[in-house]
């Protein structure tokens, strides 16, 4: 007999319940083989307990009190889980119930804002704020522009222009003083003339904020301001190389 | 030691000859002091390139059928230095920066002779600056301050002319495509430009309000801000044509 035979009749031969033949094999088997021996000596242990073990330790005093017990706590943990509310997955929706309406709102919401700031970028993009706000006026500006500024999005044509203005000054500062600090090593025809061309400028200057006291919103003078502070500009940066 | 009248006569002869020779070498000694020359000339091909920054003094620029540009300066006293560079087919002049930290530097007056086809970039601090024949990509004439700017058989598909105080005087083509800008703040500009022209044209003169369209006047143009600016095109409007003059007067004249 080899060793798997012998140990698939085990159980059997062990309960003598296996007919002559097979137990003479088998006992012949067991008595060369270590390892089946070995292993019939376990089983026959491990029977001769359940035998011999306390009839108590094996059944509670009460299975069925037991049984219905387990089964109310199952069944009253199984409705206390369904009485709660489910709580929604993902960060957005957490605690948040939104109608079909309300949702609609938003995706139009949504789409209108960004088709709005699209606008904005092409149009910045194209026509640059500095130039395109300072020479513009009110009377220009579109509907949506003027929603914009009223909501802050953006300058409106004077605020962009007094933004420009001061930023234009400041520089005309910057080179003004290092004008002062070199003027004095230019001879007298130097000197004449930056002046000369100076005061003109200045003149224009005047003459086109006088313009726009009067009427903020003309587009023109505005435009000429910003040409002639930079014209200021320039003269001021070049005759400081020298 | 007694002289004989003869002797005498022949003495005081003598004395106002060497008196006036003296008198002649002195002046030309001081006109030698007061102007050197500078000159120079460089080989060049189609596409040279001339890139002048003056300080003071007139820059006269002109178009020859040479492939070589010959520069020659007249130098004041006290005179300018002048190094020019010739790189990559572009020549190079900067007193400016060729005379930083100087304060005495006399005028430098210029007539440079570049090829036709040469593309011309010229500035100065104050003095008059003049181009003609030249029919580069870019004709540029800027003055910082004071001087006239005379462009004259322009050819370019680029013309930009600017100045403080003076006239600016443009004669020279309209090319299809092209960009012509012309800035002043007190002075006259003129321009005179063929009738065929194709232009985007836009004018201001917000001062003066002194616009003349000679024979471009009518058509397509039209009144901006109560005169001050005239927009408009001539033809089907293919140039740009930019004109500006703070308080000064604008005129254009047929070709």
């Amino acid at each position: 007999m080899e060793c798997g035979d012998c140990q698939e009749f085990l159980s059997e031969y062990l309960d003598g319940e296996t007919d002559i033949a097979v137990s003479t094999a088998i006992d012949a088997h067991l008595s060369v083989c270590l390892e089946c021996k070995t292993l019939f000596d376990d089983f026959a242990v491990i029977l001769g307990n359940c035998r011999t073990a306390d009839q108590k330790e094996v059944c509670p005093p009460n299975p069925n009190a037991l049984w219905c017990r387990i089964n109310n706590v199952i069944e009253a943990e199984t409705t206390e889980k369904a009485d709660e509310p489910v709580e929604p997955r993902g960060w957005f929706v957490r605690g948040r119930k939104f109608t079909y309406s309300q949702i609609g709102s938003a995706v139009l919401a949504v789409a209108l804002i960004s088709s709005l700031l699209t606008v904005v970028a092409v149009r910045n993009y194209f026509e640059p704020t500095g130039d395109d706000n300072l020479t513009r006026s009110s009377e220009t500006q579109t509907t949506f522009e003027k929603v914009l500024s009223s909501v802050g999005l953006i300058d409106s044509p004077e605020d962009a222009r007094k933004k420009r203005v001061a930023e234009q000054y400041a520089v005309i500062d910057y080179w003004n003083k290092r004008i002062q600090s070199r003027r004095q090593q230019w001879d007298a025809r130097m000197r004449d003339a930056f002046d000369r061309n100076l005061r003109e400028i200045d003149s224009a200057v005047h003459e086109h904020m006088i313009t726009l006291e009067q009427d903020p919103d003309d587009e023109l003078s505005g435009e000429m301001l910003d040409s002639a502070l930079n014209e200021k500009m320039n003269l001021l940066r070049e005759f400081s190389e020298l | 030691m007694a002289f004989a009248p003869q002797n005498l006569k022949s003495v005081q002869t003598t004395f106002l000859a060497l008196t006036a020779v003296v008198f002649f070498i002195a002046l030309s000694a001081a006109d030698v002091d007061a102007q050197k020359r500078f000159s120079r000339t460089y080989p060049a091909g189609q596409n040279v390139r001339l890139e002048l920054t003056n300080r003071t003094g007139t820059v006269t620029v002109e178009g020859w059928n040479r492939q070589e540009v010959q520069i020659a300066a007249y130098l004041e006293a006290p005179a300018a230095n002048i190094e020019p560079q010739n790189l990559s087919g572009t020549i190079y002049m900067n007193l400016v920066r060729d005379n930083q930290g100087r304060t005495d530097v006399g005028n430098v007056n210029f007539t440079i002779k570049v090829p036709f086809t040469s593309v011309v970039n010229i500035e100065t601090k104050i003095g008059n600056l003049s181009v003609s024949n030249v029919r580069g990509s870019l004709v540029r004439a800027h003055i910082s301050s004071e001087g006239d700017i005379t462009l004259t058989n322009i050819g370019a598909s680029s013309v930009s002319a600017q100045n403080g105080i003076g006239d600016i005087f443009y004669d020279g083509e309209i090319q299809s495509g092209g960009n012509y800008r012309f800035s002043s703040i007190r002075g006259s500009i003129n321009l005179r430009i063929p009738f065929t022209a194709s232009f985007k044209l836009v004018a201001t003169a917000p001062s003066t309000r002194s616009i003349n369209l000679g024979p471009f006047s009518g058509g397509n143009m039209r009144l901006v801000g109560d005169g001050r600016r005239i927009a408009g095109q001539n033809g089907t409007g293919e140039a740009a044509l930019n004109v500006m003059n703070q308080r000064g007067t604008i005129a254009f004249i047929r070709r």
